[in-house]
């Protein structure tokens, strides 16, 4: 039979077979191999990883790329080679014994914003950068832009008068309007909207919140001197297709929001987003005849569109707004005859609609073109006391910004071209205020990188102000990692800014002082350097970081609102001698326990200007600050309770007083503020789609003695509802729900 | 005395006995299932834990990044392997033989993309 003649030659082949394979492993055990960049494959990629798929062994590339793999006793025959910022890559390498790989960068360092996956500094940016997280935002209460930075110890929100409740950030001992404000990267409630700005963005539209220290990129404009916050809303394609929010608080303040998303086709989806909010109830807890908190009602609408086909991303948003708030003594009510009660109004109109266009060239992900254009209006009326200040901005700006490298991706570029215009009325007791700024700009960005623990981000822009002439901003950010867990960041460079007195101190309109304004004001440009270090660790098995940072600013010229030298008045004039900020912190971050997490920070703020000659410290900053925030959550974040506290020392103040002002060899009207603590709790409660919380701020119900000088004759000369430094309602309990459908 | 001894003791045994049942008939409803997922990294992990442990009726749930093996122990009277596949899916990744929610899918970071493979 052919088969019995067959099957010993069968036998026989296969046992040479196996012989075979089992020789195989046996002669190459092992896998040599070198990794570089795919559009450069003479830069290599250094630390790159290299592991054998599903299981944890591997290694890491050295100084020229190169690994060895020992392939002896492993049963897969694929590896999965990754690198920060390129695409990892699977590869079967089954017979092989040696390899060359090429990996393709990431279009973009893309930080996902995942639920407790982030660290809250971020490793990658070339500036010292913050994220707010989603989580961290529902850290506190709702629902605002002010309320956002309440856990996060960088950004300090200070109220700015006793009467209006307006709320402002300041960044390194600076006022809010020395931060550039974005959202999506577009600069936007600037200018005119500056007093309320925080109230503008609800916190439900927020994604999450990027806070950069220091300087930043030249591509936004000129304006920043302290520092960016970006705001990213809420993306179209993300986001839940429902979400909802309710809140109420002890002084009967609602909040309700919802947001709707929809894919409507494969190219187009958007999000529609509400929020209201209203306070109608007149409390005064102090008993000073003056309500603590300026009543209000807002409604507020945004959309947002996202297109995307092939190489073209395109992202359309149109934001309306309107709000009324009614603030001053109790029994004030709207159209009474002046001089009766003491009242301030205010309402507001607001249409912002913007375009975000990228194309990306076909085969180079690197390489891009992208227009970027806004359109603002911004128109209010408002009444404080017997002084009338209304306001009107109209402004639109375009960018135009392209991207690529030279060579290859260690070193990329950007140059761009743009222009603002700005176009302002102001009335504020019958004298006008107007200008009109055209700023055709080009800007040009180089970023080194040398994939191993290098990046030099340099970058410079020239813009010719039809009022002010020429001005140039350079700026440069280097980011050095001296380890993979240490990393020293510097950032220097120049910012600039046409200051707008009145609505910048909305604060003093609710005083007796006058308005003096001593001469032309020119605009404000100021110099700003500074580094941090941000270190990574591991205790005991749970991750940590410490942070510090040390940033000084000083300013060429400066508009000083001088407060000290004339008891009777807020004068406006330049700068005279100098002018500058002294910022450090230190914040460590550590998970204590699983779940248990604690921030603490220490803030020193020297901030000093020349008033009338005389070197004085900013008011209403303190020296010395503390915060702490400790943070609590079960697994799966079923259970999440948060306490932040923050301590204020002392801060200086202007005085009304005149026996300060007559006093001999002191020209300065000065007082000081006490010390004190805040302390801001909430406990949530997740279950699938529903959250529930309850909360409290200011739980030790602190509250600054006599916020309004002379409340009981607002008419009078002793008049100053101005000099606020602490809470003024006291304890507020809120309670509140979300419900989303991802 | 003697009595009331007694009856103690056996009030003690029918507590135990009744426990005993109790815990029995509870074991009884509890299942545990595999599922096969697309899922690739410890943050695929993280996500799908946690979408678990907000489905009802899901008492653990495990998954091995290296098998992509999601384990899943539930009670049998409060949901079944088909939610927990659905699950799953909502969470953005593929459950046995059954696709990703696209939308989900996504939503996914970079990382949890299953392009990437096992890392």
């Amino acid at each position: 039979m052919p088969s019995n003649f067959i099957s010993p030659i069968l036998a026989k082949a296969f046992t040479v077979l196996v012989f075979a394979l089992i020789a195989l492993p046996a002669t190459a055990q092992q896998l040599h191999g070198r990794i570089a960049d795919q559009t450069d494959p003479t830069q290599p990629l250094v630390g790159a990883s290299v592991v054998w798929k599903g299981t944890a062994k591997g290694t890491a590339t050295d100084a020229n790329g190169q690994f060895i793999l020992e392939t002896s006793d492993v049963q897969t025959s694929e590896v999965i080679v990754s690198y920060l910022g390129y695409k990892p890559d699977t590869l079967n390498v089954s017979g092989k014994t040696e390899v060359s790989i090429l990996l393709s960068r990431s279009t973009t360092i893309k930080e996902a914003v995942v639920e407790g996956q982030k660290e809250r500094y971020s490793s990658l940016t070339p500036t010292n950068s913050q994220i707010i997280t989603t989580r961290d935002l529902e850290k506190s209460a709702c629902c605002n832009l002010a309320e956002s930075f309440e856990t996060n110890a960088s950004v300090e929100v200070t109220t700015t008068d006793a009467v209006s409740g307006a709320k402002q950030i300041q960044m390194l001992g600076l006022d809010g309007a020395y931060t550039l404000l974005t959202t999506d990267n577009i600069p936007s409630l600037r200018g005119l909207a500056t007093p309320y700005r925080l109230n503008y963005l609800s916190g439900t539209y927020i994604e999450s919140i990027d806070i950069i220290k220091g300087m930043g990129s030249v591509l936004n404009g000129y304006e920043s001197i302290s520092g960016q916050v970006n705001v990213k809303l809420k993306d179209p394609e993300k986001t839940e297709r429902l979400y909802f929010n309710l809140y109420g608080n002890s002084l009967a303040k609602f909040d309700a929001n919802l947001n709707v998303s929809a894919q409507v086709s494969p190219k187009w989806s958007t999000v529609l987003m509400l929020h209201g909010n209203h306070l109608g109830n007149r409390v005064d807890r102090n008993n000073d005849g003056f309500m603590d908190v300026a009543l209000g009602t807002q409604y507020n609408v945004f959309n947002k569109w996202k297109y995307t086909h092939n190489a073209i991303v395109s992202e359309f948003g149109i934001n309306a707004l309107t709000e009324e708030r009614l603030g001053g003594q109790t029994n004030y009510e709207k159209d009474q005859p002046a001089g009766q009660n003491y009242g301030t109004e205010s309402d507001t109109d607001r249409l912002f609609a913007y375009n975000k266009t990228s194309y990306t060239f076909p085969g180079k992900p690197y390489q891009s073109i992208g227009l970027i254009s806004s359109a603002t209006h911004h128109k209010f009326n408002s009444l404080y006391g017997l002084r009338r200040y209304d306001g009107e901005q109209n402004s639109a700006s375009g960018r135009l910004i392209f991207q690529s490298i030279i060579g290859h991706t260690g070193h990329t570029y950007k140059v761009g071209l743009s222009y603002n215009l700005d176009d302002y009325t102001e009335t504020f007791n019958g004298q006008n205020f107007s200008r009109t700024e055209h700023v055709p700009g080009a800007f040009a960005e180089y970023i080194f990188n040398n994939a191993e623990n290098l990046t030099v981000v340099a970058g410079a822009r020239v813009d010719f102000h039809n009022l002010y002439g020429n001005i140039f901003t350079p700026r440069l950010n280097v980011k050095y990692d001296l380890t993979a867990n240490s990393i020293f960041r510097v950032a220097a460079g120049k910012g600039y800014r046409v200051a707008n007195p009145l609505s910048e101190n909305t604060g003093a309109m609710v005083s007796s002082r006058s308005f003096i304004f001593q001469e032309d004001l020119d605009p404000e440009e100021a110099w700003n350097v500074g580094g941090s270090f941000t270190h990574y660790f591991e205790l005991g098995g749970r991750p940590g970081a410490f942070i510090t940072d040390y940033y000084y600013t000083t300013f060429n010229n400066q508009v000083v609102a001088d407060m000290y030298s004339n008891r009777n008045a807020i004068e406006f004039y330049n700068l005279v001698g100098r002018s500058y900020s002294n910022s450090f912190q230190a914040e460590l971050q550590y998970e204590v326990l699983k779940g248990f997490d604690v921030k603490t920070a220490y803030k020193y703020f020297d901030v000093k200007a020349t008033y009338n000659g005389q070197l004085m410290q900013k008011p209403m900053i303190p020296e010395h600050r503390f915060f702490v925030n400790l943070g609590f959550a079960t697994p799966f974040d079923k259970w999440r309770a948060d306490l932040t506290t923050q301590f204020f020392g002392l801060m200086p103040l202007a005085s009304m007083d005149e026996a300060d002002h007559n006093h001999p060899n002191n020209l300065i009207g000065k007082r000081n503020s006490d010390r004190f603590y805040t302390v801001n709790a909430q406990v949530t409660r997740a279950f699938k789609r529903w959250d529930v919380y309850v909360g409290g701020e200011n739980l030790l119900n602190f509250r600054q003695p006599d916020p309004i000088m002379g409340a009981s004759d607002p008419f009078g000369s002793d008049f100053d509802g101005s000099m606020v430094w602490g809470p003024i309602t006291g304890r507020v309990i809120y309670a509140g729900l979300r419900y989303r459908i991802d | 005395m003697q009595k009331l001894k007694m009856f103690v003791l056996s009030l003690v045994m029918a507590f135990i006995s009744i426990s005993v049942q109790a815990q029995t008939t509870k074991k009884s409803t509890d299942e545990t299932i595999q599922v096969k997922t697309s899922s690739v990294c410890n943050m695929c992990k993280k996500s799908l834990e946690k979408a678990m442990a907000y489905e009802k009726g899901v008492k653990s749930s495990s998954l091995d990044v290296n098998s992509q093996v999601l384990t899943v122990v539930f009670d049998s009277r409060k949901t079944n392997a088909d939610n927990i596949r659905k699950t799953v899916n909502a969470t953005g990744y593929d459950a046995d033989d059954k696709p990703a929610d696209a939308r989900a899918y996504n939503k996914l970071d970079d990382c949890c993309k299953k392009e990437n493979g096992v890392h």
